[in-house]
C-alpha cells in the first residue's frame, strides 16, 4: 500500500476493534447488536491473509486512521475501544490511545481486550502483526492508498464488525459522487496541475496515488504523471520546465515560490490526503479548486 | 568506591531495575495484578501483558545493555582508544544494511526470524571485511589498520543504506528508520533465548581473559615481555566482543551510547583494573539500558520513544558528571 500521506508526517491512529467473544456482550458495549450473531467469519485482508473470526468484531483497535474514519462512517463507532495518536475524528477523542498507527505499544493494545486489530498491510511494521500473532490477537490488514482501496477497505470492514449493508449503501453513495464529479468535467479542457506535499526540493504526487486519481476525476491533468515513483522529490528546474497551471498543496507557506512562479496556488491543508471515507469530499473540493468559475 | 561494595549496589540496582520493568510499563496496573499475573491467576490480558510483554523485554534488555558495555569495554582495551565502542568497527552499519535491505524488498514481514538474521548476516559481514583488511600486511593484527578499516566500511555502509533509502517506497524508509534507531519493542521468549545463548558464554569467555587484556592496554610490546600471548589474545577478545555486538544488534537494533559510556563511568568509579571492569560493566549495562527502556515507554506512553534517546538523554549528563568529579579528584 502507498502513503499518501507526505513523508515527515508520521502514521496514522490506531483503532481498537476488540469484541472479545463472551466478554464484549456483557461489558455494557452490546447496545446494537449486529444482525447475524457470532456466526464465523472468514475475510481475505490486503495482504492476502485468510482472518477468521467467531464472529462479527465487537472490540476492534484500529491502527489505521482512515479505517478509523470508515468505521464511524458505517455506524460501527461504539466497537472501537481505543485510537491512535493521529486520529483526529472528534468521537474517538474520548478513547485510550495505543501510540503511533505504526510500532504501537503492544501492551496498550492488549490492555483494550481487542477482539480484532485493524493495521496498516504491506511490510512497513513487521513487528506489530508478529506480536500480535504471539499474543494471539486477529488482526487484519487494511490498504488505505488507492479510490478503489476506499472501497475495498470499506467493504471488508462492513464484513468485519458486521455492517455489510451500511458498507453497500456507502460505498454506493461514493461512487455516485465520484461519478457526478466525473459527469461535471467531462469534456472539458484539462487544467495542467501538481500536487505538492510539501517539503524543499517540492514531494510531488506520481502516477498510480490516490491524489493522481483525484486530480484525473476534478478535471486536471498531473503534470508529473510520468513520475517514475508513487511519490518523489522534484527539481524547481523540473517543475518550472512543466509549466505547471495549478499548484494545489498543503501548506503553500512551504512551497518554494520560484516553482510556483506564473501558477495559481491554492492551499487546501491535509482536506485531500486522507484516503478515506471522505473521498467524494474531497474530489468535489477538487474538482471547484481545477474550475473555479463553476462557483457553486 | 570498592569493588565488592560497587558490585553488589550493581546486582541490586540490576534486580530491582527488571522488578520496577515488570511493574511499570505504558498500562497502567496495580502491584496485586502484576503479582497475580506472575503466579499465573488473574486476567489473560494481563498476563500477556506482564509474562509476554514486559518479562522478555526486561530480560532481553538486561542481555543486550550488559553485551554492549562488555564489548565497549573490551574494544576500548584492545584498540587503546578511549572514543572505541562496540560499532566502532561497522558493525552497527553492516547490521542495518542487511535489516534495511530485507525492508525495502519487502522481505521483512515473511517471518520473525528474517530481519534479525539479516542484521546478524550484515554484522558478521562487516566483521569479516575488517578482520581480512587488517590482517592482510602480516600475520599480526594491527589494531590502528582495524580501527581505520572500521571506520571507511562504517561509512561505505552509511552510503549503502542511504542508496537504499532514497530509492525505496516512502513508507519502507519509515520503518527502516524505526529500526535503525534501535528498540527493545520486539522482545520475546525466544529472543532473550537466541541472545542468552550468544551473550553469556560469550561474556564468560571475556572476563577470563581480564588479566591479559590488562597488560595489552598498557602496550602490546610491554605485554609480550610479560609473557602474554598477545596475538591470540587480541583476536579472541575481538572475535568475541564484536559477536556479542552483533547479537545485540540483531534483537534490537543499534543502540548508541550503551558501549560508550558504561564502560568509562566503570572505569571512573573502581579504575582500569579489567577483572574488575568487564563484569561490572555488564551489569552496569544492564541496569542502565533497562532503567532507560523505562523511562522511554512510560514518559510519553502510549507513544514509545526510541531507548537510545533516552540512553543518551540520560548517559550523557550522567558521564560528564562523572567526568568532572574524576578530573576534580
Amino acid at each position: 500500500m502507498r502513503r499518501s500521506r507526505r513523508l515527515l508526517l508520521p502514521l496514522l491512529g490506531i483503532l481498537v476493534t476488540a469484541a472479545l467473544p463472551g466478554c464484549g456482550a456483557s461489558d455494557g458495549r452490546g447496545s446494537s447488536p449486529p444482525s447475524e450473531a457470532d456466526v464465523e467469519l472468514t475475510l481475505t485482508d490486503a495482504d492476502g491473509r485468510q482472518v477468521r473470526l467467531s464472529g462479527p468484531a465487537r472490540r476492534v483497535v484500529s491502527l489505521v486512521p482512515s479505517a478509523t474514519q470508515t468505521l464511524g462512517a458505517l455506524g460501527a463507532a461504539e466497537v472501537v475501544v481505543a485510537r491512535t495518536d493521529h486520529d483526529t475524528a472528534s468521537w474517538t477523542r474520548a478513547l485510550p490511545s495505543v501510540g503511533g498507527g505504526l510500532q504501537p505499544s503492544l501492551e496498550a493494545i492488549v490492555a483494550a481486550r481487542p477482539d480484532l486489530v485493524i493495521r496498516f498491510g504491506g511490510p512497513q511494521d513487521p513487528r506489530t502483526p508478529d506480536g500480535l500473532d504471539r499474543l494471539g490477537v486477529p488482526h487484519l490488514a487494511i490498504r488505505p492508498d488507492r479510490i478503489a482501496d476506499v472501497l475495498e477497505s470499506a467493504r471488508l470492514l462492513g464484513r468485519a464488525v458486521g455492517r455489510e449493508a451500511a458498507a453497500d449503501s456507502l460505498v454506493r453513495e461514493i461512487e455516485a459522487a465520484l461519478d457526478s464529479v466525473r459527469a461535471s468535467t467531462a469534456g472539458r479542457d484539462r487544467v495542467r496541475m501538481a500536487y505538492v506535499l510539501g517539503g524543499d526540493p517540492p514531494w510531488v504526487a506520481g502516477p498510480g496515488t490516490y491524489l493522481d486519481e483525484l486530480i484525473e476525476l476534478a478535471g486536471g491533468e498531473n503534470a508529473f504523471g510520468d513520475l517514475g515513483s508513487l511519490y518523489a522529490a522534484v527539481s524547481v528546474e523540473d517543475f518550472i520546465a512543466r509549466r505547471v497551471a495549478l499548484v494545489v498543496t498543503s501548506d503553500a507557506g512551504r512551497l518554494d515560490p520560484r516553482a510556483a512562479r506564473g501558477a495559481r496556488v491554492v492551499e487546501v491543508g491535509d482536506a485531500l490526503e486522507i484516503p478515506g471515507p471522505g473521498v467524494a469530499d474531497a474530489a468535489r473540493l477538487l474538482a471547484r479548486i481545477v474550475h473555479p468559475e463553476d462557483g457553486s | 568506591m570498592s569493588r565488592p561494595a560497587l558490585a553488589l549496589v550493581l546486582l541490586v540496582a540490576l534486580a530491582a531495575a527488571i522488578v520496577l520493568g515488570v511493574r511499570f510499563g505504558p498500562v497502567e496496573l496495580t502491584t496485586g495484578e502484576v503479582l497475580a499475573a506472575l503466579a499465573g491467576s488473574g486476567p489473560e490480558w494481563q498476563r500477556q501483558i506482564v509474562v509476554d510483554l514486559r518479562l522478555p523485554r526486561m530480560l532481553l534488555g538486561a542481555l543486550v545493555g550488559g553485551g554492549l558495555a562488555l564489548a565497549g569495554a573490551t574494544f576500548q582495551a584492545l584498540l587503546r582508544n578511549p572514543l572505541a565502542e562496540p560499532y566502532i568497527l561497522g558493525i552497527s552499519g553492516g547490521a542495518s544494511v542487511g535489516a534495511v535491505s530485507v525492508i525495502a524488498l519487502g522481505l521483512a514481514g515473511a517471518a520473525s526470524w528474517v530481519l534479525p538474521l539479516a542484521a546478524l548476516a550484515g554484522a558478521l559481514l562487516a566483521i569479516g571485511l575488517v578482520f581480512r583488511v587488517a590482517t592482510a600486511a602480516g600475520r599480526s593484527l594491527d589494531v590502528r589498520v582495524l580501527l581505520l578499516a572500521g571506520v571507511v566500511v562504517a561509512a561505505f555502509f552509511t552510503a549503502c543504506i542511504a542508496f537504499i533509502l532514497s530509492v525505496a517506497e516512502a513508507r519502507t524508509v519509515q520503518s527502516a528508520v524505526l529500526w535503525i534507531m534501535g528498540s527493545l519493542a520486539g522482545a520475546r521468549w525466544q529472543s532473550v533465548l537466541v541472545a542468552a545463548a550468544y551473550t553469556l558464554p560469550a561474556a564468560i569467555l571475556l572476563m577470563g581473559l581480564a588479566r591479559p587484556l590488562n597488560l595489552i592496554a598498557i602496550g602490546e610490546e610491554t605485554a609480550q615481555y610479560l609473557g602474554a600471548d598477545v596475538e591470540r589474545v587480541k583476536r579472541t577478545a575481538l572475535a568475541l566482543a564484536a559477536l556479542l555486538t552483533a547479537a545485540g544488534v540483531a534483537v534490537a537494533g543499534v543502540i548508541a551510547f550503551v558501549g560508550l559510556v558504561v564502560p568509562h563511568a566503570i572505569r571512573l568509579l573502581v579504575g582500569s583494573d579489567h577483572r574488575a571492569l568487564l563484569p561490572l560493566s555488564f551489569l552496569g549495562g544492564a541496569t542502565f539500558l533497562i532503567l532507560c527502556d523505562i523511562v522511554a515507554q512510560v514518559v510519553l506512553a502510549p507513544t514509545q520513544l526510541p531507548v537510545g534517546v533516552i540512553t543518551a538523554f540520560v548517559g550523557v549528563p550522567l558521564f560528564l558528571v562523572l567526568l568532572r568529579r574524576s578530573l576534580v579528584a
